[in-house]
């Protein structure tokens, strides 16, 4: 079975810049595997989901997600794979407004392979999974926490095999953070998905049975953990 | 049950509700605009076509010949020179066999703002609006005149009134009227230029014996009456002032100096089921080698006319297009302006597995909608609009327009107007193309 993230020799450094931003020498996750990612802030943690999802190009390297080079694939191939493979929650939860919390969850699906058919029942289910049970009211009209729970929903909708969270909990408060993270794992494990989250939280540190530091990933000997 | 792309659309227009009307109004106007041109265009010609209907010449002693159209079917001022009797005893020998009919009208006097035409009884019964209608051939696909109401003058102090000229004086059949010498454009002048005031032919009384339908016609505002009527009372105005105790002028105090018609509306004979004679040319160039009258062919003075308003024509129509390009930047702009406020949406959209391509073909379908409403909205505004103006012209003077929407532009100022807004949808698409997702997708402040 092949592993749900594994990153060879990654390097990311902006045009004309004399170091890298980013760089991992080797990185695997299970499929399943919860990852807590750390590192000071402007490290390069939210650089490296974006690279992990194909939303950047990376200067060197190999990532792999379910065993696919997401970088070898190009335009709307690896869009749809992103789409089809990669879960990704935000700070800010990045809704669609306008939209109603169902439509929102739709959109992840819209651009899956997963049939048109079911698309709505799936996401009133996956909605009611994590405790929204108002999936036609516009997002703008739920409250904090219902955005996030709607944003978990939509990033587990296509299965993916790997949900890349990016500081989900950094606006809210400890008691929340705490039950919200306790969301996103769950969805995870219910999907048999791998999650790799950033947060600057020391206290999520013990909800996560495995901890890396983007310091650390530097030196691909150590970390080496398949 | 899947959102589709036009779902995505729409969810964009209506989040910048004002934005998108004002778009669609401003594509709206430039499409109703160019529309209705195109429209009153055609069917303005054709109204002025019905004008001169069946006949092929106007002889008169106008100083041009689109004077003389002008004057003689669409009574613009009365003619200012007569062709006598004398006159009209010789053209009736040397042309009247080879013509269908050679009816002598007169014109000088009106009612209630509304021109007298005097004239004969072959007026109704060979002249027609319509111009396929051959009086000669039964089987001919042309209308003859049509009563609404009464019947056509067969006796002096008879008058039958246009359609539009009995619904703007109210007027019914039975009723009496005074006709007043000279028309209200001559006595509009001739009121300021010499403090004049209207001379009514009061000794002699018109009954309205018969009321027109409509025929779309210039026709329509007009009234007619019989050549020896207008003789008489011009007679009458004559003998009074060389006697003034006179009272009463009848047929017999008639003179060949009464006489006088102002011009002859002429159809040369045609074949059955023809409305052309090849015999046309040469009695026109015979007329016109005689220096005292002017001779018209109507249909040509008429395409004459719009070739000169033509050129005006055309700068409305630039005039057109040139707002429906302005149609086409507002489009742009309010995207363009939309976009910078929608590169989060891209970026969300981007992360969620839509491509750069679909991306693109959301920005300019939704580009090419707002052409597209805008052209279903200018083409109701062109059908309304047409409509008023139309009502106006007929209300104003008479001349019934029917606007003719030609299927073919139509669609093709349509398709214009999807195209143009497509185009313009262009810049905005280049630009959430370009998003760059890793930025937008950043927490506001």
């Amino acid at each position: 079975m092949a592993a749900a993230l594994d990153i060879t020799d990654l390097g990311f450094r902006y045009a004309g810049a004399a170091d890298d931003v980013v760089r991992v020498d080797r990185l695997s996750i299970h499929a399943g595997e919860h990852v807590l990612l750390s590192g000071a802030s402007g490290a390069g943690k939210s650089t490296l989901l974006q690279l992990i999802a194909g939303l950047m190009e990376p200067s060197r390297g190999v990532v792999r997600v379910d065993g696919t080079d997401v970088h070898g694939l190009h335009g709307a191939r690896r869009d749809l794979f992103r789409g089809s493979k990669i879960g990704m929650i935000f700070q800010t939860f990045n809704l669609l407004q306008g939209f109603s919390a169902a439509e929102n969850v739709m959109m992840a699906l819209k651009f899956s392979r997963v049939s048109k058919a079911s698309h709505r029942d799936r996401a009133v289910e996956l909605l009611a999974a994590v405790g929204v049970t108002t999936p036609d009211r516009e997002v703008t009209q739920l409250s904090v926490g219902q955005q996030q729970r709607v944003a978990v929903a939509r990033a587990a909708a296509t299965s993916p095999a790997i949900v890349l969270a990016d500081e989900p909990t950094a606006s809210l408060d400890p008691e929340t953070a705490d039950a919200s993270m306790a969301l996103i794992q769950d969805t995870c494990r219910s999907i048999g998905a791998a999650l790799v989250c950033t947060s600057h939280d020391p206290t999520m540190a013990d909800r996560f049975e495995r901890r890396e530091s983007l310091d650390d990933l530097r030196s691909a000997a150590q970390y080496q953990r398949v | 049950m899947a959102i589709s792309d036009l779902t995505i659309i729409r969810r964009s227009l209506s989040a910048r509700l004002f934005s998108t009307v004002t778009t669609v109004i401003t594509v709206a106007v430039a499409v109703a605009l160019m529309l209705t041109l195109l429209s009153m265009r055609d069917s303005g010609k054709a109204a002025f076509e019905r004008g001169t209907g069946n006949m092929h010449l106007l002889i008169s002693r106008d100083s041009s010949s689109l004077v003389s159209v002008l004057n003689g079917v669409f009574y613009a001022d009365p003619p200012a020179r007569s062709i006598d009797a004398a006159k009209l005893g010789e053209l009736r020998n040397t042309y009247q066999p080879a013509f269908s009919y050679f009816i002598p009208t007169q014109q000088g006097d009106s009612y209630r703002g509304m021109p007298v035409l005097a004239t004969t009884e072959e007026f109704f019964s060979r002249f027609s609006p319509d111009p396929d209608f051959n009086p000669d051939d039964p089987e001919s696909d042309g209308e003859p005149w049509q009563l609404a109401d009464g019947e056509f003058f067969d006796a002096p102090f008879e008058v039958v009134f246009g359609s539009a000229a009995a619904k703007e004086t109210g007027v019914r059949v039975g009723d009496t009227i005074f006709v007043v010498h000279g028309t209200e454009v001559s006595r509009k002048a001739a009121d300021s230029a010499l403090q004049f005031s209207p001379h009514v032919h009061k000794d002699f009384e018109y009954r309205v014996v018969g009321i027109l339908e409509p025929t779309g016609s210039s026709h329509d505002r007009a009234l007619f009456t019989d050549l020896t009527s207008s003789w008489i009372i011009h007679a009458h105005d004559r003998r009074q002032a060389e006697d003034p105790t006179i009272t009463q002028t009848t047929v017999s105090d008639l003179t060949a100096a009464d006489a006088l018609v102002t011009g002859i509306y002429g159809r040369v004979a045609t074949r059955a089921g023809s409305s052309v004679s090849a015999a046309i040319p040469a009695i026109l160039s015979q007329l016109r080698a005689d220096q005292s009258i002017t001779v018209a062919q109507p249909k040509e003075e008429i395409d004459t006319l719009f070739e000169i308003v033509g050129s005006i024509d055309q700068i409305l129509i630039a005039m057109a297009a040139a707002v429906m390009v302005s149609s086409g930047i507002a489009i742009m702009l309010a995207l363009y302006n939309s976009m910078e406020q929608r590169r989060r949406q891209v970026a969300i959209l981007r992360v969620l597995g839509c491509s750069r391509g679909r991306v693109v073909a959301l920005v300019l379908t939704e580009s090419a909608l707002l052409g597209l409403f805008g052209a279903l909205v200018g083409l109701a505004g062109a059908f309304i609009g047409s409509q008023v103006v139309a009502s106006a012209l007929k209300a104003q003077v008479g001349l019934v327009v029917e606007p003719l929407f030609d299927p073919t532009l139509t669609l093709a100022v349509g398709a214009a107007a999807v195209l143009l807004g497509a185009s313009a949808g262009l810049a905005p698409a280049i630009l959430a193309y370009r998003t760059p997702v890793a930025r937008n997708l950043r927490p506001i402040g």
